[in-house]
């Protein structure tokens, strides 16, 4: 018998099992993947103080903790369906059907697609998976690949493609579609990367950064953008090419790619190919609320994180009774407000069982959200705290208008 | 490979060009634009193309609510064995 369920096994769902165990409960985690730790497992960056971090480390020490505290762990299961009986909520795996009372959904996120022409290619794959199998697999995506869309994400994986000796021609746009939209608009792109260009360890872009606070200099900035690009880690940064095709027989052979107007329109003539055997395609992450979805729990689009979020407030509660949130399904952010996240959920849900005096613990647990989220090293939308209040009002909004979904 | 011949939902084959018509033909919302098109309707349940659908919707079909989600989500969200789903597996 358990007290709560998790769905997902990175940051979020690890650190509230933990919080879970640690007030005495019984805790049941379930994740698709055959490995915890989430989207935790393909990070490897350098921090700012020198250090590096590897999500692989990371995981292992939250999943370690989490065994040694009698945490059970149900992996490579895949949750089709959650139900509501009798005030029970039912899970429902490829494996077994659980039950319990409550549930806590840390299903992270999932990546956004981008269509090219000639996309369904074998060799192409989003950069996430090149992630995985290139951090958490060891195996090469391939030897020279093409990275499409430029982003947050993206950047940071080009770099461990590099650290593992895959060569990456280059990150360019996609074609201006109405699909691909702002994300093949040169400034659109520009200014969404400007904020994490301390990240870069290219002095021309943190002096460029600083110089394109204001619209007109970021027109100039696009305009007189170096054709060839600018590089990072030593792979170019093509702001003013597109790629406008992904060509092969059997497979991926090449990419044509052209050069853009500072709208992103292609300008003609300009087509060269580039020989490549993988492509990875970037469009950046949305909250996977697939599951919260189900139970009918009220949604939200909110551009600053990344898409429709199931609503919630502060302590991750959401307005159907025992059905919690934490992690990216609540908005994209980093791994270390997930975790953060994924304590205050932990200690709510304690409360629920009937645990007292955690009001101190919870409200401390809340505030190091917020000090997290503003210390955080990557800020995959520069708006996010924005977004966080917007879900605030939106909740306040709902209780003003109704009573409690049962 | 032209632009309109690119395939947007893989399950179903719809490419970019039939949403693209469908959704200016019938100034549609992201769940017309599924229903007349069948993209996002598949074995995968829309999981690839989804978000795509929803934007075609939104750059050139009607107004969309950010209020709920415009493609419903429906159980079950994995592919799953009709022994498993009937629940009388393992």
């Amino acid at each position: 018998m358990n007290n709560v369920i998790i769905i997902g096994s990175g940051p979020a769902g690890l650190t509230a099992a933990i919080t879970c165990a640690q007030k005495g409960l019984e805790v049941y985690v379930i994740d698709e993947y055959m490995k915890p730790g989430g989207r935790l497992l393909g990070q490897l960056y350098e921090q700012p103080d020198g250090t590096w971090w590897n999500g692989i480390n990371e995981s292992n020490k939250l999943f370690q903790q989490a065994v040694d505290l009698g945490i059970q762990f149900y992996l490579e299961t895949a949750v089709f369906n959650i139900e509501k009986k009798d005030n029970r909520w039912k899970v429902y795996t490829d494996k077994e059907t659980f039950q319990t009372t409550n549930l806590l959904l840390a299903t992270g996120a999932a990546e956004a697609p981008v269509p090219i022409p000639g996309w369904t290619l074998p060799g192409v794959m989003s950069v996430g998976a090149a992630q995985v199998m290139t951090n958490v697999h060891r195996v090469k995506p391939g030897n020279r690949g093409i990275i499409i869309g430029i982003n947050v994400l993206s950047s940071a994986i080009a770099m461990e493609l590099k650290l593992a000796g895959v060569d990456i021609a280059c990150l360019a746009l996609p074609k201006n579609n109405q699909i691909t939209h702002e994300s093949a608009h040169p400034k659109k792109v520009l200014d969404s990367l400007l904020h994490v260009a301390h990240m870069a360890p290219s002095s021309f872009v943190k002096l460029g950064s600083k110089l394109m606070k204001n619209n007109f200099m970021k027109e100039l900035g696009v305009t007189f953008f170096p054709r060839n690009g600018v590089k990072m880690w030593d792979i170019p940064i093509q702001l003013k090419k597109a790629v406008i095709e992904i060509y092969g027989e059997q497979e991926v052979a090449g990419v044509t790619i052209a050069s853009i107007s500072s709208k992103g329109e292609v300008i003609e003539g300009s087509e060269e190919n580039i020989a490549v055997d993988f492509v990875c395609i970037a469009g950046g992450l949305y909250p996977l609320g697939e599951l919260a979805a189900l139970t009918g729990c009220p949604f939200h689009y909110i551009e600053e994180l990344g898409g429709y979020v199931p609503l919630h407030n502060e302590q991750m509660e959401t307005p159907v009774e025992g059905l919690f949130v934490a992690g990216n399904i609540t908005g994209i952010e980093g791994a270390k407000v997930a975790a953060a996240q994924g304590r205050v959920a932990g200690l709510s849900i304690a409360e629920r069982t009937g645990q007292h005096q955690l009001e101190e613990e919870l409200k401390d647990a809340i505030k190091q959200v917020a000090d997290t989220r503003k210390n955080a090293y990557i800020q995959f939308h520069p708006e996010v705290e924005s977004g966080r209040r917007t879900v605030q009002m939106e909740w306040e909004e709902y209780w003003s208008k109704r009573e409690q979904i049962i | 490979m032209a632009e309109c011949e690119m395939i947007i939902c893989r399950c179903e084959e719809v490419t970019y060009q039939e949403l693209l018509d469908t959704a200016i033909t019938y100034n549609c919302s992201a769940r017309e634009l599924k229903l007349r098109t069948r993209a996002g309707m598949g074995y995968c349940g829309g999981r690839t193309c989804r978000s795509m659908v929803d934007q075609v919707a939104k750059q050139v079909g009607s107004e969309q609510s950010k209020k709920s989600i415009s493609l419903k989500y429906q159980a079950p969200i994995r592919p799953v064995n009709f022994v498993d789903l009937g629940g009388e597996g393992k």
